[in-house]
């Protein structure tokens, strides 16, 4: 079985990852708005996640202005799947 | 070596919290359901006219049928696109492909119902099947809707909008080179 993972076990990037397994792409203020994070903080995030093939981002169009979408990567989705299931297990040794 | 979080029991509450947050708070633009209903029935009756008929004119009140419910189903997913920031592919392929067994079934039966009035000129038959298949298909992704709600992880994941657009152009060359031959 898997282990923890260390480049999604950071809060953040957890509930980064998590958020965008329930979508398929997020634009990057939607998702800096849901996580209640700084532009900085969540582009410092993205970009570690997209080098490590976690996450993908491609440059778009939304009411007329540039934007960043944003999305979890087959790799990504199962790094996610993979980690949850390390935490509960660490959860059930542990109770 | 693994390093252990400090509380795993908060670490995937706050992720799944998080993941809530941004599902929980998407909605889906005005007249989402009347104007895909409208757009599947118009679909219908047009396929259905234009198979029976067996002309040019039916070929091309066939595929105008199905340029109109493509135009629909593109402005109704850029929409939700737009006032959400986010895409799910599993509505963009219930709202294109139909893909739930229910739905399809309706659309399937609504069609078939529609041809073999529209052979026998029966046109309020046919408007009765396309208005049904609409309503049906609506409902459909209506149930989708609901179960994706409820769980986002499992229904967020569908065609994308790159292999929707090359099967949309698949499907209106075989419905044209079919009625052409036949």
């Amino acid at each position: 079985m898997a282990g923890l993972d260390p480049l999604i076990h950071a809060p953040t990037r957890l509930e980064l990852v998590a958020t965008l397994s329930g979508v398929s792409e997020a634009e990057f203020v939607t998702l800096r708005d849901a996580l209640d994070v700084s532009d900085s903080v969540l582009s410092k995030h993205v970009s570690a996640l997209v080098e490590a093939g976690y996450l993908h981002s491609r440059k778009g169009v939304r009411a007329g202005r540039r934007t960043t979408w944003v999305g979890l990567t087959p790799v990504g989705r199962q790094a996610l799947r993979d980690h949850v299931v390390a935490v509960r297990r660490l959860i059930d040794a542990v109770e | 070596m693994e390093s252990i979080p400090d509380d795993p029991h908060s670490a995937l509450a706050a992720a799944d919290d998080a993941r809530s947050r941004l599902t929980t708070s998407l909605r889906l633009p005005a007249g989402f359901y009347p104007l895909l209903a409208t757009g599947i029935a118009v679909q219908v009756g047009a396929a259905a006219y234009g198979i029976a008929a067996q002309t040019v004119t039916g070929v091309a009140i066939a595929l105008a049928g199905v340029a109109v419910f493509l135009a629909v189903a593109a402005l109704v997913l850029h929409r939700f696109s737009r006032i959400n920031g986010v895409r799910v592919d599993g509505l963009a392929s219930q709202v294109v492909l139909v893909a739930g067994a229910r739905a399809s079934l309706v659309y399937l039966g609504a069609l078939a119902v529609a041809i073999v009035a529209a052979f026998d000129s029966r046109w309020w038959l046919v408007a009765v099947a396309a208005v049904a298949a609409g309503f049906g298909c609506a409902l459909g992704v209506r149930h989708w809707w609901h179960a994706y709600r409820q769980d986002p992880v499992t229904h967020a994941r569908g065609a994308s909008p790159r292999v929707l657009a090359v099967l949309a152009v698949v499907a209106c060359l075989g419905c044209a080179t079919l009625l052409v031959l036949g």
